[in-house]
């Protein structure tokens, strides 16, 4: 037996920084996440005005029956 | 400069941490009734006091959002919000744990831990909610709303519960009882813990407010791209 | 020709009648089509069916928790009746021009809160005779004060379902979102409402603490009306 209840203390005490750290884990990961979200939508909208400031490609041949 | 701020503020959580946790297993004696088990309140009460700061802290943000309309707002209520979801979910499974041992049960209903869980399912209903709205603005309103008669139920349902049930120890702290309940070092070091917690808890929710800024950013952006 | 303009009524009418007016128009939709009543009701009673197959229906025990029986079922019925009560004006943009006409915002709120209490009223009572018949439970012995806590609770379940309703009614998820909200919120008012429930089908009821009870229902709904009736206006836009 346990007189100075210290087994539990110590659950205690993982308990609380486990979930702490799990959450700092995810809050970093997220982080991540969201900046290489944030590269690739930005890549796309300077993609986009450059495909529409560029000059207009002259109409394929409709074809004849 | 946010960023600095809340590295700032992490070194500082950190130092004060060490300090406290040296202090509490290398200086402070065991507890005459409860023995090591009572170095979990250094933990449980802070993480509580810092939970319910956050919640009336997002409370006054929420309020703002719905009187000026400006999503800043928005993402401070909700990252307040989830910091003090996290410091909740660690105050109940701490206090569960200790009460196992004290008590020889892991819950019973009296006023502080069922106010203390109404919150958690209050505030995890409302981050759910958030993760099914993509609209920006709906999401910031039914945000607000929520918080605001979130935080009135969790204040009706602590002072219901209290006319009702009651044992959960009560206050030890020389602020509420005047004096002489408390070891003056352990209260000591139950302070500087709760600043340290309550400086792990400002960093986070700088660090998750600007990712709310970054993922309103990528929204816009979005817009935009749709719209070329 | 609906009339000269000189002889219609005048637009601009107090809340409390524009209220009433909303309230009746969803009591009409629902007396014609009854669909919320079929489905609310019908859940309600299955569920107190197969809760009896769980318990044992003589046993004082069960008459012990048969108001806490009773209140999940009304609440469960609820989420039910509030999924419609804003919903049925999303075909034809009938919410848009609910929004855009004269009425207040706050009118709007508590007309379909009115309509919503009403619903819920008649599915608690025909739930409170199929329970008294399944339970054996005497639930008629203290009648005023059972309704007037029914009363209460049911106003306090509807505001905050009329609320939650107007701003989740857009979510593509507005059926699992509306239940996962309004349930937290409702805990104190459940709590209440079943101590109180709990106290009336005992033998000797306690008024004193029944009193206790009835103060935390009549609370929760006025601080929970103030609250929607004052963000009515910032809550319910286009």
């Amino acid at each position: 037996m346990d007189p100075r209840n210290f087994t539990f203390m110590f659950y205690g005490f993982l308990a609380a920084w486990l979930i702490v750290f799990l959450y700092v884990i995810s809050l970093a990961r997220r982080g991540a996440r969201l900046k290489k979200e944030l590269e690739n939508v930005r890549e796309l909208v300077s993609s986009s005005q450059r495909s529409t400031s560029s000059p207009v490609q002259s109409a394929e041949p409709t074809h004849k029956q | 400069m946010r960023e600095r701020i809340a590295i700032g503020l992490a070194v500082g959580a950190a130092v004060l941490l060490s300090y406290n946790l040296y202090q509490m297993f290398m200086v402070l004696p065991d507890e005459a009734m409860q023995g090591a088990i009572y170095r979990i309140l250094f933990f449980h009460a802070p993480s509580a006091i810092v939970g319910m700061i956050g919640y009336f802290v997002a409370l006054t943000f929420s309020v703002l959002y719905l009187s000026s309309g400006k999503l800043r707002w928005d993402s401070l209520s909700a990252s307040v919000i989830e910091v003090s979801l996290v410091f909740s979910v660690v105050n109940i499974v701490t206090g569960s744990i200790w009460a196992r041992i004290i008590w020889g049960i892991w819950w019973t209903w009296d006023y502080r831990l069922t106010s203390a869980l109404v919150c958690v399912l209050i505030f995890a209903g409302y981050l759910m909610m958030r993760r099914a709205i993509e609209e920006p603005t709906q999401r910031a309103r039914l945000s607000a709303a929520l918080c605001i008669f979130g935080c009135v139920d969790v204040v009706i349902v602590w002072k219901s519960i209290e006319w009702f049930r009651n044992n959960h120890p009560g206050p030890v702290l020389t602020i509420r009882t005047g004096g002489g309940t408390m070891d003056p070092a352990m209260e000591r070091i139950f302070y500087l813990n709760l600043l340290a917690i309550l400086l792990m808890a400002i960093a986070l929710v700088l660090v998750r407010t600007r990712q709310e800024a970054t993922a309103l950013q990528i929204d816009s952006l979005r817009r935009l791209a749709n719209a070329a | 020709m609906p009339g000269r303009l000189e002889d219609r009524p005048p637009l601009r009418m107090k809340t409390v009648q524009q209220a009433l007016c909303v309230a009746r128009k969803d009591l009409a939709i629902e007396l014609r089509t009854k669909e919320s009543l079929n489905a609310a009701g019908a859940f309600a009673i299955t569920i107190l069916l197969l809760l009896s197959f769980v318990f044992d229906v003589t046993s004082e025990e069960t008459r012990e928790i048969a108001g806490g029986l009773l209140w999940l079922v009304f609440a469960f019925a609820g989420a039910l009746v509030f999924n419609r009560g804003f919903a049925r004006e999303l075909p034809n943009e009938c919410l848009d021009v609910l929004l855009a006409s004269a009425l207040s915002r706050a009118s709007l709120l508590i007309g379909k809160a009115i309509a919503n209490f009403v619903t819920l009223l008649v599915v608690e009572f025909l739930s409170l005779i199929i329970f008294g018949i399944f339970y054996d439970i005497r639930w008629w012995l203290h009648t005023a004060p059972l309704a007037a806590s029914f009363l209460l609770a049911t106003w306090g379940i509807s505001i905050v379902g009329a609320v939650f309703g107007a701003l989740t009614v857009n979510l593509r998820l507005r059926e699992l979102m509306l239940p996962v909200i309004i349930y937290p919120l409702l805990i104190p008012l459940l709590i209440a409402a079943i101590e109180i429930t709990n106290l009336l089908f005992s033998a000797q009821p306690s008024l004193s603490e029944g009193l206790l009870w009835g103060r935390l229902l009549i609370v929760f709904d006025i601080v929970f009306t103030a609250l929607a009736l004052s963000l009515a206006d910032t809550l319910l836009v286009n």
